[in-house]
């Protein structure tokens, strides 16, 4: 698995891309995307249109982010997720936290 | 004893670090030991010596060195047999030996290695040579030993942990186990490592008589996982004790784990509030793959599904505590797993998924053995590995009241003890009816007389049948009837949820009176509400089938109290409970 | 006997002096002592034809005789050491009466330093 970020061109929205399982071994990948960044985001998007899995750590991380970017007040959308991963999300109704798409 | 001496760095003048260490030479030609001891004390070595294999080892006893220069042949004890005598006696400790030799033939090199020589050093001795064996030597022994620390450090860690793992779990069993898990209606499969696993089943009986059962699965493995369970145990366990009802429950878990886990932390967990006198069951799933209500009547499976984010991430404002009702059915049964036995893997790297689990179901046909199939279903999909260590599986069937025993703490407290004459009256008005649960802190207050405690459950029962009552049908004006159908069924709880947040007037007066002596007592508990009552004269002596009452409810009282009455418009009702020498 | 060949190699020697210093002295000393003694030992390991006291003794002159630079000295007594090892002692007066003629060169050539 590999995490992989870019600030889009205005600097305002970072997207986050899961490569593979996205499990406890992404764990400081993923934060550092998020954490050692300069710019001051506005929103972010976890593509996972190349994440095959997702595991409970993983929603774990997704709340770290959450909690890093505002909580409540965070804009995160979750995008391009497959069918298992989709229905991983909908068990834990994280569409309550997260944007989906 | 003589510590070791460790190998210490000595700064040279050209600013080069060499190794130092405590070396022992054994050889008996004077001429060679001394050329030798000579060599090795100018490049800063200490030096100890022998002159024979008996020598060597007394020496070796006493001084430890670090290396050892062995010459191979020697009078008394030979090289070989020396080395093999200090292998013994060093034991863990990796110390290089070096066989000083002019020997040539392969065998006794070969020799040489089988006692245990790491290398050799012929003669005539070339200090050249002899620093740079010395300098690999040296280093390879100080990574040894840094090596065997850690190693030692890990073991001794890992010691530790699995220590405190048990001590851990038995404290937390102790928490677990408290409950009523193995009452003949429940069965169960849960690993004996499930804590460090993050699954924590739970099941406890309330005053009322409620079973409450609950299936939690933490995020993580090991002590992340584990940290959460006892602060939910207990929760669950002092809460449901009190009497306090199924939301409350939730809100106080959800609260709590909120508060003490770390963020990415949480516990997915299905909990069901099972009630055999009145046949509802309520469950609230939050994060746990689809349960299952299996029907005995038409072997209908109804999905428990996950309408809630799991414990411990929302906080206490945002917590959703609504749960959805089932009216139930003896035999009916209960399937609460979490997501263990659907991501059981097996050597072919296929889950067992939730279309395996549910074909369980359709292929069943004695639903006693439901428990059994799905474990067995399981081991046959697993089939060359035991079971996955992370499945968790309970069992609930659905009981009448009567066949539903558990073990119940034995009489406590004496007739004479706690206060003894009293009168109690609480009123409860809109505001408070439509959001709080008086129950609890009522039977708190009864069981301050400690004979009471006794008949906790009993009373529970009566104050909780009749405050109901006065609620649904008095404040409220819920028809009983409506809940003959299924459909009515539902009705009637979303017709007294839409009520309650909107009631605005209306009230229930709750009073208790209480007088013991030195053998026996009295409690009297009268609710008044609001509402319009009924015509009880004419049910006189028959509470059968009346308005109030769906049938169930008030044959259980009549077990239980010596006497109830109505009076006023219906609205006034009076249960007492009379033993010892007040009967 | 051989008395044409140099007894000693000399560089290998002063490096030898150059590692014992002062204590030079001391070193051929013991080299004289153990030498006497070690000769003692092989010809009577010869007259009772112990092969493994005269494969010892012979083994460790060779080798003390090596660190002293004696290379024709060790050569001879890795001869002797050859002959013991294959099971035997005949032959070995006469490698022993070489030994002795040439440590006597070795020895006033080491006394001259």
């Amino acid at each position: 698995m590999s995490v992989s970020s870019s600030l889009s061109a205005d600097e305002k929205e970072l997207r986050i891309s899961i490569e593979g399982r996205f499990d406890f071994s992404s764990h400081s990948e993923f934060r550092k995307a998020y954490e050692d960044l300069d710019a001051r985001v506005d929103s972010y998007i976890v593509d996972m249109s190349g994440a095959s899995y997702l595991d409970s750590s993983a929603l774990g991380m997704l709340l770290l982010l959450r909690d890093y970017a505002g909580g409540d007040d965070s804009n995160i959308c979750i995008a391009d997720c497959n069918d298992d991963i989709k229905k991983i999300l909908a068990i834990s109704n994280f569409e309550q936290l997260f944007t989906i798409k | 004893m003589e510590t070791p001496v460790l190998v210490s760095e000595l700064s040279v003048a050209d600013g080069l670090s060499v190794s130092t260490a405590k070396i022992l030479i054994a050889d008996d030609s004077n001429t060679d030991r001394l050329l030798l001891k000579t060599i090795l004390i100018k490049q800063g070595h200490e030096v100890v010596v022998a002159s024979d294999g008996h020598e060597a080892i007394e020496v070796f006893r006493e001084a430890r060195p670090d290396v050892v220069l062995l010459d191979a042949l020697m009078p008394k004890m030979d090289g070989f047999e020396a080395a093999e005598k200090i292998r013994q006696l060093a034991g863990e400790v990796f110390v290089p030996i070096i066989f000083l030799t002019s020997l040539q033939s392969t065998d006794s090199l070969v020799r040489c290695l089988d006692a245990g020589g790491d290398d050799f050093l012929p003669k005539p001795y070339n200090s050249v040579i002899l620093q740079a064996k010395l300098t690999a030597f040296i280093r390879m022994a100080e990574m040894h030993r840094t090596m065997q620390s850690q190693r030692d450090l890990i073991v001794a860690h890992n010691d530790r942990l699995l220590r405190e793992q048990e001590i851990a779990k038995r404290v937390f069993d102790k928490v677990a186990h408290s409950g009523c898990l193995d009452a003949d209606n429940i069965q169960y499969s849960l690993s004996p490592i499930a804590i460090f696993n993050g699954d924590v089943a739970l099941a406890g009986v309330s005053p009322s008589g409620n079973l409450m059962v609950l299936l939690g699965d933490f995020t993580g493995h090991g002590l992340d996982a584990a940290i959460g369970a006892m602060p939910l145990a207990q929760t669950f366990y002092s809460m449901l004790e009190k009497g306090f009802s199924l939301q409350d429950i939730l809100r106080e878990i959800n609260e709590k784990l909120h508060d003490i886990l770390p963020i990415d932390v949480f516990c997915c967990a299905v909990v069901a509030d099972i009630d055999f006198n009145n046949s509802v069951m309520q469950v609230w799933n939050g994060g746990l793959p689809d349960c299952v209500l299996y029907r005995a009547l038409d072997s209908t499976v109804i999905p428990l599904k996950s309408q809630h984010i799991p414990f411990g991430i929302r906080d206490s404002d945002s917590f959703d505590d609504s749960v959805d009702t089932f009216e139930i059915q003896v035999d009916d049964r209960l399937f609460l797993w979490s997501d263990g036995i659907h991501e059981a893997t097996n050597s072919d790297s296929e889950m067992f998924g939730e279309e395996r689990l549910f074909g369980v179901f359709e292929e069943n046909t004695k639903p006693e053995q439901l428990f059994d199939e799905i474990n067995e279903a399981l081991a046959d999909f697993l089939s060359d590995k035991t079971i996955s260590d992370d499945v968790s599986i309970v069992e609930v069937r659905a009981v009448s009241p009567g066949d539903f025993r558990t073990s119940q703490s034995g009489f406590i407290g004496s007739k004479q003890a706690g206060p003894r004459d009293w009168t109690l009256k609480y009123e409860l008005r809109p505001e408070t009816l439509s959001n709080f649960d008086p129950l609890p802190m009522l039977l708190h207050i009864l069981i301050q007389v400690p004979y009471l405690r006794n008949f906790g459950g009993q009373i529970f029962t009566v104050l909780t049948e009749l405050y109901t009552n006065a609620l649904e049908h008095g404040v409220l004006q819920l028809d009983s009837s409506l809940k003959d159908s299924p459909v009515g069924f539902d009705e009637y709880y979303q017709l007294r949820e839409q009520r309650l947040l909107q009631l605005q007037e209306g009230a229930i007066e709750i009073q208790f009176h209480y007088k013991g002596t030195d053998n026996g007592g009295n409690l009297k508990i009268i609710i008044e509400d609001s509402g319009d009552g009924f015509d009880y004269k004419q049910f006189d002596g028959d509470l059968h089938n009346n308005v109030r009452y769906s049938g169930r409810g008030i044959n259980l009282l009549r077990s239980i109290c010596d006497s109830i009455e109505y009076s006023g418009r219906g609205n006034i009702v009076r249960a007492s409970f009379l033993w010892g020498d007040s009967q | 006997m051989n008395t044409v060949q140099p007894s000693l190699d000399f560089d290998a020697l002063k490096e030898v002096q150059g590692v014992m210093g002062a204590d030079f002295p001391l070193l051929v000393e013991s080299f004289f002592n153990d030498s006497v003694n070690l000769l003692i030992v092989m010809q009577k390991s010869i007259d009772e034809s112990d092969v493994e006291s005269l494969r010892q003794a012979a083994h460790s002159f060779k080798g003390s005789a090596g660190n002293m630079s004696a290379i024709t000295l060790a050569a001879l007594c890795q001869d002797l050491e050859g002959l013991a090892f294959s099971g035997t002692t005949v032959g070995g007066g006469q490698l022993i009466t070489q030994i002795v003629a040439e440590y006597k060169q070795v020895k006033a050539a080491l006394e001259d330093i």
